[in-house]
């Protein structure tokens, strides 16, 4: 059709609810919405019916498509309503104070909530088309360990623990042990001398080994830190060191947790 | 029961502020949404458990590939997690505005498909598919209202929804289906859905 005019728009509005109509009759027909409030009314009354229509073929999703969905929402960063918003993270509510508790889904968004951070520079250099090869790695890096984050926090037997660490800040930790691995992340830390910084360790009974230095996080954020590798006795400690490392710990432990 | 498509536009407006008027949402669905634009993971989950039936059953009733549909219900899903902020309560109900994420990009997929392979034309049936179906208690009452509604129609403006909703055609094809002019089929949607809304949000 070549115009919309008239009584013509208005027998649109069934198809255009039900989108039974063309990409380009939708573009004049949403055009022609944007000046007619009554047509705006009409439609949305319309759309009452149609969601009614759709919930009347409910299913049972598929196991283990809610996880996915979880997991990739806690991935992604959430739009803002506008620019002053936009610097703002999309970040999941912490639930500090609880020392050991194992929680489902909400408290393991939490944790990943840290990766949204880095899985956002991802999309913007992504978005900006950014070809550099120096870039690339890093970006292929980014995604190898959010990947690797993922797995562990889409785990069927994974477990999250909270713990304060002496000095100032809360530590999530999300663990699996079918992969004998570990997401960590930290909030509130106090910063450190530009000339010492975070370390993580994994000590036990088969040695102590150094996991690395916790990134600078933005916002408040530091992690996440995957940790894998895990052996019977384990515990997951935290220390300040020089900010080149060190190869056993040197100063008290910040927070020791048995994993 | 008023089945006639005679509402006034203030009438129109009323029901489509209403919270409660979209089917099988809870009328803390919109606050759950609001929860989600500020990054609630425990709301998404429970959004989730409340639009996650509706959303894919539409997605594979429109699609029918079970892989390809899950692919779309979380893109859907993901949508509703980026863009939750754009949900305004006073443009129509929580559950509307997710199904018509949902119902769009459902659509889209099938589109973008059929300019690969052309898709094979399904008979029109007006019967909710029964089939392949879990359902819960509260969705199979849905389920009989929209049945009865949908019988309320005229054969045309039954077959006409049928095809353009639930397997995704436009008014265009659906007119070639049926061998009727487009400009009728048009009308008929419009006065369809006109009546099963007015069928539909009788109080039970």
């Amino acid at each position: 059709m070549s115009k919309i005019r008239g009584r013509d728009e208005h027998t649109l509005a069934g198809a255009y609810a039900m989108d039974a109509i063309s990409a380009a009759d939708r573009d004049r027909f949403e055009r022609h919405l944007a000046g007619c409030q009554e047509c705006t009314q009409e439609i949305a009354s319309l759309r009452e019916a149609t969601a009614r229509l759709g919930a009347a073929t409910a299913v049972t999703p598929p196991a283990g498509l809610k996880e996915r969905v979880l997991a990739a929402a806690a991935m992604t960063r959430q739009q803002a309503p506008d620019a002053a918003a936009a610097d703002s993270p999309a970040r999941a509510r912490m639930r500090p104070g609880s020392w050991l508790r194992s929680l489902a889904w909400p408290g393991r968004l939490a944790v990943a909530a840290g990766a949204v951070a880095a899985v956002a520079v991802l999309g913007i250099a992504v978005v900006f088309g950014v070809a550099n090869g120096d870039m690339r790695q890093q970006l292929d890096r980014a995604q190898a360990s959010s990947q690797q984050v993922a797995a562990v926090l889409t785990a069927q037997d994974a477990v999250m623990m909270n713990g304060v660490v002496a000095g100032g800040g809360t530590a999530t930790i999300v663990m699996s042990h079918s992969r004998d691995a570990l997401v960590f992340t930290a909030q509130g830390l106090r910063a450190l001398p530009s000339s010492a910084g975070y370390e993580l360790w994994l000590i036990g009974p088969s040695g102590d080994r150094p996991v690395g230095m916790l990134p600078a996080g933005g916002n408040g954020m530091t992690g996440p830190v995957i940790a894998s590798g895990l052996r019977a006795g384990d515990h997951l400690a935290l220390t300040a060191e020089p900010a080149g490392g060190a190869v056993r710990p040197t100063t008290p432990m910040m927070l020791d947790v048995a994993v | 029961m008023e089945v006639t498509g005679g509402s006034e536009p203030g009438n129109r407006a009323r029901q489509a502020a209403d919270p409660d008027a979209g089917v099988g949402a809870g009328p803390d669905l919109a606050a759950q949404l609001s929860l989600v634009a500020r990054g609630d993971a425990a709301a998404f989950d429970a959004l989730f458990e409340q639009v996650g039936p509706s959303v894919f059953g539409t997605v594979r009733r429109v699609i029918r590939d079970p892989a390809q549909s899950e692919e779309v219900t979380q893109d859907v899903l993901l949508e509703v997690w980026r863009t939750a902020f754009k949900f305004d309560p006073a443009r129509g109900s929580a559950m509307a505005w997710v199904m018509t994420l949902a119902h769009r990009r459902a659509v889209d997929r099938v589109r973008s498909v059929q300019k690969q392979t052309e898709r094979e034309l399904r008979t029109a049936t007006a019967e909710i598919p029964y089939d392949d179906v879990i359902e819960a208690v509260e969705t199979s009452l849905d389920r009989e209202r929209v049945r009865r509604c949908l019988n309320s129609l005229t054969e045309l403006q039954r077959e006409s929804v049928t095809l353009a909703y639930y397997n995704g055609y436009t008014y265009g094809q659906v007119a070639s289906l049926l061998g009727v002019p487009a400009g009728t089929v048009k009308t008929r949607m419009r006065d369809a859905l006109i009546r099963l809304r007015d069928c539909l949000g009788v109080a039970e």
